[in-house]
């Protein structure tokens, strides 16, 4: 149906990746159990790089994702407190099912904010999230007053850190969502109106696509992302806390470029994405079991964002004819 | 006479496509030579060699009698060589003083800005040419016209030797064309080349001393003004002898399928009342900024009208967003198909579905892939669209092949109602007949027809009735068989908006 | 007047005035010379760094992220050299400065370099810079200074006696903060590089036409942005007397917010010194009155955000009421019935 780039040059750098950390750590890469830490690690950067994904390809970023997930686990956190009576830990399956709907209701809402400042007031989208995202932080920090919130009942445990048929439950969890995600990016009618927006706002509006409710569902579905993670951090960590992983955002980001998402959006697919999540999770565990400083991992994603854009640019792929801003393109129709 | 310019074996292209093969012209040191060419055939790449924006692959430049290989933008400034573009290249966010006396402030190469000087630069260009400007107003707040005047004294305030205006009067009512061409003049007396790029002949030959023709990268022709008439460049630059054949609708009593009464949209049109028969093709023309665009778009949602009634079929129907638009029955077909028209990003085939998408949904509301082959495949044959397969990206195809993309993803959706907003610019003659044949073809199926365009050969040869339109209204309506091609010219330069309830054809013929 | 009805500075100064009559009804410490000297001394870091992020807002496109990893790398470079070599306090300024405007210009580069979003590139190196110096520095927190800061910290203009006795004047810390102030409103509006940084943010593409240095200017902006970055790092090191690793980053979003907040636009060209000011007043008085009432600071964050939401929600409506008024063809109005 649709031409699709090809992953090759992704496959041969996992490849080269995995051959590395192989080389760097001889004993311990290898081996049945640290794939398995793998497995149960991956997930998370996943479903975060998956909801950074779909506004990208729309056109825009989602700057507040981390924002989003800390701010439903909080709020998941404390209506099960609040539910359970004051002990999280015995909360009824009904209980529990609430306070996640509950924390999914919360991300929506943060969604549907962004989604409507940059859908329906064509606020830039990196505004329009930097804004929830400072005020998704203000919130969270003021609903936890700083502290960490912890005790969860196993069963939310389990979505992050249950074993199922040998294989860790967030990987299953992952497997699942990634075949989903992959039919609505890429065979079903909001995924193409996506790519169509991200491609040209304007030629798509012109085309009678409802460019409004894409973007707004754009970022729903981002936040829905976020709320997703949240539950499997929840269940790895034990707690939530008003700044877990915001180091994230950028690797999020980072993911997306790394696995041929078009910066200026329209271009992208998900199987690259799994792949450069992959990579990632390789670089990032080779690099934890050479006992790295976390601070050195960090500068080092920075780098690969650079080589990347660098590669990116080199090979011509995301070069675009300079945008005319000038008085003669704003004719004033595009918008409004 | 020396020249001021003079390009010997200028080539330039562009991946593999030759946009200029091998140019030889002179310009005088105060001629006014006018150069003429259809949409693509290098007048724009050709200025950009002499603004210094392109670097030419091969030939030399003469500037003053100092040979050049290639010009960089400022080196081109400090020749003394002014283009102003057709899109002005403003900003938007300054002050018209400040807009005017930018070019003066690079040269002079001051650290420090003296604001009472770039108000008296500013003053000075616009006495020059008598405008009516308010220097302190905000350039992104001025109208059309007025960036315009703007930027053509911008042009004039440092030691300009030679001024291209690109496509100049485009925007302009007569009378600013009329004080536009006596500035012109003047500059020449003052003893400044000028070299003036459109396609509108009349205008041409109104102040051209001599006339270069480009076709297809070549200049096919230097004439001077008395050997230059209006057949003669036609033919010069399409290469053919145009003959249109005038499109012959029958006539039809059926009730009207759409519309349109007393359709008012502040500030950009009003009082607008017509009706479109199923199978007609209805033209609208007249100058840029008459409204026409503008009355399209509420037509079709993106910009709506403030107020009256649009009615198709018989059903009196509100249009507030595109989706009502097309709800309706109603596509339209933008001039600008590079940023309106087309997804160039994305393939052939995703251009033509976009539509229709809602249609192509199957099995869990994911996209059918047969039907959306089937009908990408049939439109693509319906509009003979030439290309390998219907995966290759839309920018790769040539103007034409674009346009019928764009004619294809709203055939698809089976219109009532087309609208044709200057379709064909910047297309060349045998892809322009090949819309024109479209379009004939469409009508006759019943599809009703809105034709906007200001190539008055084009709406007075494929439509049955035209609508002038001027200062936002209706100024004009004619029945093609009763009217030359001069004649309607004439009627959108000179008539002024006919009253309510005056008669059908205007007076002033 | 109808101008000044337009003006977000004008909208600002009245929110600003109506939030201290507030607080002063409530507390009127808020309006006492000593409590004022504090915040302009406590805010003026962030003042400074605001004036770099409103050059590159004017310039156009996104954000820059990464002056306060800068700031962060200058201030504990400068800090640890001035305790192993000693100097004074201009060296230290100088060292800063210089150290900044290297890592600002490295950005330029790769902004120049690279058609991707000024706020992508500079999260990177925010990363890399940031993370280097963890690396680097151990994450060690330096307690005990070079006296110099202390003595230039102590500095004082005026020499007031507050209600409890206590000596106070006006810290040459917001002074720098004015110096850097002025120095911005005049390069914007009495230089070159000003206008072009203006003429850049309103249409690059008629900038080249028109023969503006593009690449330079940024290349002078994001070098700016870094100098700026190494001065504010000195003082903080002057207010706090010691050096923490992490003490800057993360108020980088604050500071941007106070800038979009004094009527930048992310469309560039637009913003102006002024308004910067206000913007990061706003917070300080925000901050200061939160503290001053009794209320949690962590409501400061909630505050900061939901002004962010709001005034960006305004100024998008605006804009969409303007263009529906935009005047697209002289229509004949006759007739016209309003």
């Amino acid at each position: 149906m649709r031409r699709r780039s090809s992953n090759a040059t992704l496959y041969l750098v996992l490849i080269i990746v995995l051959a590395i950390m192989a080389v760097l750590n001889p004993t311990r890469f290898l081996r049945v159990r640290n794939f398995y830490s793998m497995a149960y690690q991956l997930p998370f950067l996943a479903f975060l790089a998956m909801g950074q994904m779909v506004p990208i390809v729309g056109g825009g970023i989602n700057l507040a994702i981390v924002a989003t997930a800390n701010f439903t686990g909080i709020i998941t956190a404390m209506l099960l407190r609040a539910l359970s009576g004051g002990s999280p830990l015995e909360a009824s399956t009904l209980v529990i099912l609430v306070s996640m709907l509950g924390g999914v209701l919360a991300a929506l809402l943060a969604g549907a904010l962004s989604g409507f400042l940059i859908g329906y007031l064509r606020v830039p989208d990196i505004l329009a999230t930097l804004g929830t995202m400072i005020l998704l932080n203000g919130v969270n920090i003021v609903l936890t007053k700083g502290y960490t919130l912890t005790g969860f009942p196993d069963a939310l445990i389990a979505i992050g850190n249950g074993v199922f048929l040998g294989i860790p439950i967030p990987f299953w969890l992952f497997l699942a969502i990634a075949v989903v995600f992959r039919m609505i990016m890429e065979r079903s009618v909001f995924g193409y109106q996506l790519y169509m927006i991200g491609s040209s706002y304007t030629a798509s509006r012109f085309a009678g696509i409802n460019t409004r409710s894409v973007i707004m569902g754009s970022y729903l579905l981002s936040s829905l992302f976020a709320a997703i993670t949240a539950f499997v951090m929840m269940g790895q960590l034990n707690s939530v806390k008003a700044n877990y992983a915001e180091s994230y955002l950028l690797v999020s980001v980072l993911a997306c470029f790394l696995g041929g998402v078009d910066p200026l959006g329209g271009d992208g697919r998900v199987s690259g994405l799994v792949l450069a999540v992959m990579i990632l999770q390789v670089i990032s565990t080779g690099v934890n079991l050479m006992r790295m400083d976390p601070f050195f991992i960090l500068a080092m994603w920075g780098f690969i964002v650079l080589v990347i854009i660098a590669a990116n640019h080199l090979s011509g792929r995301f070069r675009l004819q300079r945008p005319l801003r000038g008085l003669g393109q704003d004719s004033g129709l595009a918008d409004g | 006479m020396s020249d001021f310019l003079k390009l010997v074996g200028i080539k330039k292209s562009f991946g593999g496509v030759q946009a200029l093969k091998g140019i030889e012209l002179a310009v005088g040191q105060n001629e006014i030579l006018c150069l003429v060419g259809e949409n693509g055939s290098g007048k724009s790449t050709l200025i950009k060699i002499i603004s210094g924006d392109l670097k030419p692959d091969s030939g030399e430049l003469w500037i003053s009698g100092r040979m050049y290989k290639q010009l960089r933008p400022i080196q081109s400034l400090n020749l003394g060589i002014r283009v102003i573009y057709q899109d002005f290249a403003l900003f938007p966010n300054l002050t018209v003083a400040e807009n005017i006396a930018y070019s003066q402030l690079v040269e002079t190469q001051d650290r420090l800005v003296n604001w009472r000087e770039i108000r008296e630069i500013a003053a000075r260009a616009v006495e020059l040419v008598q405008a009516d400007l308010d220097l302190n107003e905000v350039v992104g707040n001025l109208s059309v016209a007025n960036q315009q005047m703007t930027a053509i004294c911008r042009a004039l305030t440092r030691d300009t030797r030679f001024l291209i205006l690109d496509e100049p009067t485009s925007a302009l009512t007569k009378k600013e064309i009329d004080r536009l061409l006596q500035v012109v003049r003047d500059l020449q007396a003052k003893g400044i080349a000028v070299m003036f790029v459109s396609h509108k002949l009349n205008e041409v030959l109104a102040i051209a001393e001599r006339v270069a023709v480009l076709r297809d990268g070549e200049l096919v022709a230097t004439l001077d003004r008395e050997e230059a008439t209006n057949e003669r460049l036609v033919e010069l630059m399409s290469g053919t002898r145009v003959t249109y054949s005038r499109y012959e609708a029958k006539p039809s009593n059926e009730p009207p399928l759409l519309e349109v009464k007393d359709l008012s949209k502040r500030n950009c049109f009003q009082d607008i009342s017509f009706s479109l028969r199923r199978g007609e093709i209805l033209g609208i023309t007249g100058l840029l900024g008459s409204g026409r665009t503008e009355l399209a778009l509420a037509l079709f949602g993106i910009d709506p009208a403030d107020r009256g009634q649009i009615v198709v079929d018989h059903q009196p129907i509100k249009i507030r967003t595109v989706k009502d638009a097309i709800k309706a029955g109603i596509g339209y077909v933008p001039e600008d198909r590079l940023t309106q028209g087309l997804v160039l990003k994305k393939s052939v085939g995703e251009n033509i579905a976009a539509v229709i998408i809602d249609r192509l949904r199957g099995w869990l509301g994911l996209i059918d892939n047969r039907a959306w082959n089937a009908a990408v495949e049939r439109w693509i044959d319906e509009l003979a669209i030439r290309v390998t397969s219907p995966e290759v990206k839309a920018q790769t195809l040539s103007g034409g092949n674009q346009q019928r993309v764009v004619l294809a993803k709203w055939l698809a959706s089976l219109p009532k109602i087309l609208i044709l907003d200057n379709a064909t610019a910047g297309i060349d003659v045998a892809a322009k007949s090949g819309i024109h044949q479209i379009i004939r073809r469409m009508a006759r199926q019943g599809i009703g027809i809105i034709l906007i365009s200001d190539e008055i050969p084009e709406v007075v040869n494929n439509c049955s009735r035209i609508l002038i339109m001027r200062k936002g209204r209706i100024a004009a309506e004619v029945e093609t068989a009763d009217v030359t091609e001069a004649e309607v010219q004439q009627l959108v330069e000179l008539t002024e908006p006919r009253g309510k309830g005056e008669g059908m054809v205007a007076s002033s013929l | 007047m109808r101008k000044l009805l337009k003006q977000t500075e004008f909208y600002l100064a009245l929110v600003i005035l109506l939030l201290s009559i507030l607080i002063t009804m409530y507390n009127p410490r808020f309006l006492s010379a000593e409590n004022i000297f504090d915040l302009l001394k406590s805010f003026s870091v962030m003042g400074i760094m605001a004036v770099g992020v409103l050059f590159v807002l004017i310039l156009g496109g996104t954000p820059d992220v990464s002056f306060t990893a800068i700031a962060q790398v200058a201030e504990y470079v400068v800090v640890i050299m001035t305790l192993r070599w000693g100097g004074n306090i201009l060296l230290a300024f100088l060292t800063a400065s210089l150290i900044g405007g290297v890592l600002g210009r490295l950005n330029g580069c790769l902004v120049n370099m690279f058609r991707v979003p000024t706020i992508i590139i500079t999260i990177a190196t925010s990363n890399i810079f940031f993370g280097l110096l963890y690396v680097f520095s151990q994450g060690q927190v330096i307690y005990v200074i070079h006296p110099l800061f202390r003595r230039f910290s102590e500095i004082r203009i005026g020499n007031l006696v507050s209600q409890h006795g206590v000596y106070f004047g006006l810290s040459l810390m917001p002074l720098i903060w004015l110096v850097v102030l002025i120095l911005g409103w005049f390069v914007l509006n009495y230089t070159r590089m000003g206008r072009d940084i203006y003429a850049i943010g309103g249409s690059e593409l008629a900038a080249e036409r028109v023969g503006i240095p593009v690449r330079r200017t940024k290349l002078f902006v994001f070098t700016f942005v870094g100098v700026l970055a190494g001065i504010a790092a000195v003082v903080h090191a002057a207010i706090v007397q010691s050096a923490i690793p992490n003490s800057l980053v993360g108020q980088e979003l604050d500071v941007i917010a106070a800038v979009f907040l004094g009527g930048a636009s992310v469309f560039g060209g637009a913003g102006t010194i002024l308004g910067t000011f206000l913007g990061i007043l706003l917070l300080a008085v925000v901050n200061n009155g939160l503290t001053l009432l009794g209320v949690s600071s962590y409501w400061y964050n909630i505050f900061v955000g939901a002004v962010i939401v709001i005034s960006i929600t305004i100024s998008a409506v605006q804009r969409i009421r303007q263009k529906k008024t935009r005047v697209k063809v002289q229509v004949d109005s006759e007739g016209w019935r309003v």
